[in-house]
């Protein structure tokens, strides 16, 4: 196991703006040196798209448990594919879109049994006090983190389509809009401008409640 | 920050601007009130253990969740699956009350029910290739089959 050879701090090193092309040949190493052995690669390539797999999940508006469950599904099928993913470089868009399809057969197959007996299930479910959560309870001023809420609760309100775009391009590092076309399934062109309408409005909804 | 009060109708500049920062606050506050677990981001971390270069995958072929036409009535009916790697067809029908599953064609084989990176239960199938457990899976699921050799592991699937 070559263990170092790409430091896990290599993907967050390059800028992941949109539309770019460094990053994407910094996944495709990332992808081929994991496939090669190196944990570290892998670790990268979780910490870098994580979050862009948790935003589609989110964008789909699931259960709690059924978010996780398709969380992990994604990762544990992108494990088994890593070898054989024809274009590494593309590895975003592969994850955004196999969760994409995921949880829309969550949807389709929405009025199943969702009891579960499993204690492991229900423990990964119960986590609500994050870190970050407490953090700014503590740190942040009362009327800023009154402001994130207000801001979070008008992006919730907004109609479907502009929450679901939004709650993907808000991953934290931003996804490439390649990544978004294949999370949400719309065209890579229209994704800009959408994008504008649905910030404007959402500032607009910001501003009728004089929080802007 | 100053000129965001309906004057918006100027420039494209200001306003792609304005919605830039808008966007990255309101990334701020997800990142603080819609985190990613990081129980999650640990268990896709682990999940670096599922990668094997020498198993075979068995792609899913069928799924009754998906590919069937609902029978009007039959709401718990059984989910069936087919999984197939090259010559190797796998028939799984999953029920409450556990699993039940052929190897085709038919040979005897050791099956693991995997949930994560390691296995849930060890089963075995039968010259026919018959096998049953006796336990549904939940969350996340696939089977691990050995034949000679031969490792095949079934797509990773929902149960």
């Amino acid at each position: 196991m070559r263990t170092g050879a790409v430091p896990a701090a290599a993907y967050h090193d390059v800028p992941y703006t949109r539309g770019g092309t460094v990053e994407r040949s910094e996944v495709g190493a990332l992808v081929r040196s994991a496939v090669d052995g190196d944990a570290a690669a892998w670790k990268a390539i979780v910490e870098g798209l994580g979050p862009l797999v948790w935003s589609v999940v989110r964008a789909h508006r699931l259960s709690d448990a059924d978010a996780h469950e398709v969380y992990q599904t994604v990762w544990f099928r992108f494990a088994q594919h890593l070898g054989r993913l024809r274009e590494p470089e593309k590895a975003g868009s592969w994850l955004a879109s196999t969760a994409r399809h995921e949880c829309l057969k969550v949807h389709r197959n929405a009025r199943r049994l969702t009891l579960t007996d499993d204690p492991h299930l229900l423990d990964r479910v119960s986590e609500d006090g994050t870190p970050e959560q407490s953090l700014l309870e503590a740190e942040e001023a009362a009327a800023q983190s009154e402001r994130v809420r207000r801001l979070w609760q008008e992006f919730e309100e907004l109609g479907e389509r502009c929450r679901q775009l939004l709650r993907v391009l808000i991953a934290s590092p931003p996804p490439s809009y390649q990544e978004v076309s294949a999370a949400l399934d719309i065209a890579v062109g229209s994704i800009g401008p959408l994008r504008q309408r649905c910030l404007r409005r959402l500032r607009a909804r910001l501003e009728a409640r004089g929080a802007a | 920050m100053s000129d965001r009060d309906g004057t918006n109708d100027g420039t494209e500049f200001d306003d792609d601007f304005d919605t830039g920062l808008l966007e990255e606050e309101l990334r701020q506050a997800a990142a603080v009130l819609d985190p990613l677990p990081p129980a999650l981001l640990q268990s896709a971390v682990d999940a670096y253990a599922l990668h094997d270069l020498d198993a075979r995958v068995a792609e899913l072929t069928f799924d009754s969740l998906v590919d069937a036409i609902p029978v009007r009535g039959a709401t718990d009916a059984p989910r069936m699956l087919t999984f197939t790697a090259g010559e190797v067809t796998l028939d799984v029908e999953v029920t409450a009350q556990g699993l039940i599953g052929q190897v085709l064609p038919p040979r005897p084989a050791r099956i693991e029910l995997l949930g994560g990176p390691h296995p849930t239960a060890a089963l075995t199938a039968d010259d026919m290739g018959r096998f049953t457990a006796d336990t549904a899976p939940s969350g996340p699921f696939a089977l691990r089959l050995r034949t000679g050799d031969d490792v095949v592991v079934t797509e990773w699937l929902r149960a």
